[in-house]
């Protein structure tokens, strides 16, 4: 009878366990002082391992009812999803026209696309700035979105393209000689085939859209209008912060991240190297 | 066929428009501004704009314009050097084999999901100067007995901007890493194995060539994606104590937004555009390599 494990497989096991703790040690941290009351969290010796009998729900309580905390989350809800959605449909019909056709146009907006993923972020804010003030649309959630797109069509046709590479012509050209038309031909036999792909697309796309702090703090100034990330972001600064209330914000703020990176990560261990996120 | 090129258009055109519209306008706007003189908003002022240079000699002639590009030097190299070789590290322990290997990758990659400003309150508490755990810890190991400020000290900012900024980016690495380590033929291990080379030798000669074109392409991405950071070092210290923290992308965001210098916003933004094309232009062989 074989072990069921080996020696050097325990040894690796153990040093990957001591290595992941500390990795995750500020999660935890945050976590553990997100349940424990102020007067515990505030001290000179705090507990490395939390006292159970201590451990209460009661900074989540003042995190949802003190601040306005689930208006922020709806509001990077609707941010998040819209934008995922639209970037979604522009990036999946580019991507396939990437990944099909080959001509001069193609090189060039695929080239385009990706001098786009490389350069702006925190700069481009500032004309995107000037943009909105001109046209209205400070405080407009619409504007928002639109900015959150311009960051993810570019990282999530590259994503689409790099699956639809993988999926042989011959299907498309089968569906044709069919009778279908060619957008029949992608919608109704090639993204199902895709799917997996358009999932791994739209969670990242959500994922980067969740995280925006830079288009949101600039392009919102109405406290109803803003997002998590603008929400936590105010507390910073504050005299005598409630500690164990914000990392109870910041714990709900991680909980939906945390599950679609679950769903994502095998995908972008292989994806990655294939091309998918560059 | 040329229908063909027809319907290969169109299924294009929502992302042309997105990528002119969205980033090539707006790139536009900002070399256009950075040519307006005028002090503060002028440079909305449609009627009266006059032309010129004048925002590229008063930012150019600012000694702290220089200092700001040091600073964006000296995070875009403390980020990127060691994320690159914790990731390095963490890819090579995780593509063994052991039990729970699926698991623990999982988690052992989850920092790079958790948006910036998350991470910044999470250090921010971290280190804390009166409760913070890394002051206590420093305290029983008998390290430091002050209440080290390490966000708000002069000396230590940068630093601590810096252990978030390594903590978010190292997982990037790790994955892609991972991802090129997983295209290794395990038969050319069994030949170095046979041919009698040691661990060193059979990374030097198996490992590192596998790995090569995916980590260097993930070493120039993560230094532009470094050389514009906001999230984390806005949130954290917002380019101070004494603008130690402050790097090209803040400064210009701080012209724009705090004094309204729009000009001067502009031409800081045309500036590290124009750096990073340049370090673009440098890497060009490799990412050529790697993408086309």
């Amino acid at each position: 009878m074989s072990a069921l494990i080996t020696g050097r497989e325990l040894r690796v096991l153990l040093a990957t366990i001591v290595v992941v703790a500390l990795i995750l040690f500020p999660i935890y941290w945050m976590v553990v002082t997100a349940h424990l009351p102020t007067t515990i969290v505030l001290s000179r010796v705090p507990p490395l391992l939390p006292p159970l009998a201590e451990m209460s729900f009661d900074a989540f309580g003042r995190a949802l009812l003190r601040r306005p905390f689930l208006v922020w989350m709806g509001n990077t809800m609707i941010v998040a999803v819209g934008s995922t959605l639209l970037s979604l449909v522009i990036a999946t019909l580019a991507g396939y026209s990437l990944s099909r056709y080959r001509s001069r146009m193609q090189e060039y907006s695929g080239l385009a696309l990706l001098v786009s993923k490389m350069l702006p972020g925190s700069l481009i804010v500032i004309p995107f700035f000037i943009m909105a003030s001109r046209a209205g649309m400070i405080d407009s959630r619409f504007a928002l979105i639109l900015a959150n797109t311009s960051v993810g069509v570019p990282f999530a046709t590259w994503m689409m393209k790099s699956y639809f590479d993988a999926i042989p012509r011959e299907i498309d050209a089968a569906a044709t000689i069919d009778g279908c038309t060619r957008l029949q031909a992608l919608w109704h036999v090639v993204l199902p085939i895709a799917r997996p792909g358009l999932t791994a697309a739209a969670i990242y796309l959500f994922i980067v859209a969740w995280a925006d702090f830079v288009f949101a703090r600039t392009l919102i100034n109405s406290p109803d209008l803003w997002t998590l990330t603008t929400g936590l972001a105010s507390f910073v600064g504050e005299h005598g912060v409630d500690w164990p209330g914000l990392m109870a914000a910041g714990t709900l703020s991680m909980v939906p991240i945390f599950i679609l990176f679950v769903l994502l990560e095998p995908y972008l261990v292989s994806g990655m190297a294939a091309g998918a996120v560059k | 066929m040329n229908n063909d090129r027809g319907f290969a258009l169109m299924l294009l055109a929502p992302a042309l428009i997105c990528v002119i519209g969205l980033v090539g306008w707006p790139m536009a706007q900002i070399v256009t501004f950075s040519f307006v003189e005028g002090k503060g908003l002028n440079v909305l002022d449609t009627a009266g704009r006059s032309w010129g240079i004048g925002n590229y000699v008063s930012v150019l002639s600012d000694g702290e314009t220089w200092e700001s590009a040091l600073t964006t030097l000296y995070y875009v190299v403390g980020s990127v050097g060691p994320a690159f070789l914790i990731g390095l590290g963490v890819a090579l322990l995780l593509n063994q084999n052991f039990p729970l290997r699926r698991a623990l990758r999982c988690l052992a990659l989850l920092p790079w999901a958790a948006p910036g400003v998350l991470v910044s309150i999470i250090f921010l508490w971290l280190f804390d100067p009166s409760y913070g755990v890394v002051n206590y810890l420093l305290r029983i190991t008998g390290i430091s007995n002050e209440d080290i400020g390490w966000f708000t000290n002069e000396d230590t900012a940068l630093y601590a901007v810096l252990i978030p900024s390594i903590w978010k980016s190292f997982p990037f690495f790790a994955l892609t890493i991972l991802g090129a380590l997983q295209t290794i033929p395990e038969d050319l291990y069994e030949a170095a194995d046979i041919d009698g080379a040691n661990k060193l030798q059979a990374f030097v000669n198996v490992t590192w060539p596998g790995i090569r074109g995916p980590a260097i392409l993930a070493i120039i991405l993560n230094a532009l994606w470094a050389l514009r950071e906001f999230d984390i070092i806005f949130a954290t210290t917002g380019g101070g104590p004494f603008r130690v923290t402050e790097t090209l992308g803040i400064r210009a965001y701080t012209e724009a937004f705090s004094y309204f210098e729009l000009g001067r916003a502009s031409t800081l933004g045309v500036l590290t555009i124009a750096f990073a094309l340049l370090f673009v232009l440098i890497a060009r062989r490799p990412l050529q390599k790697e993408f086309f």
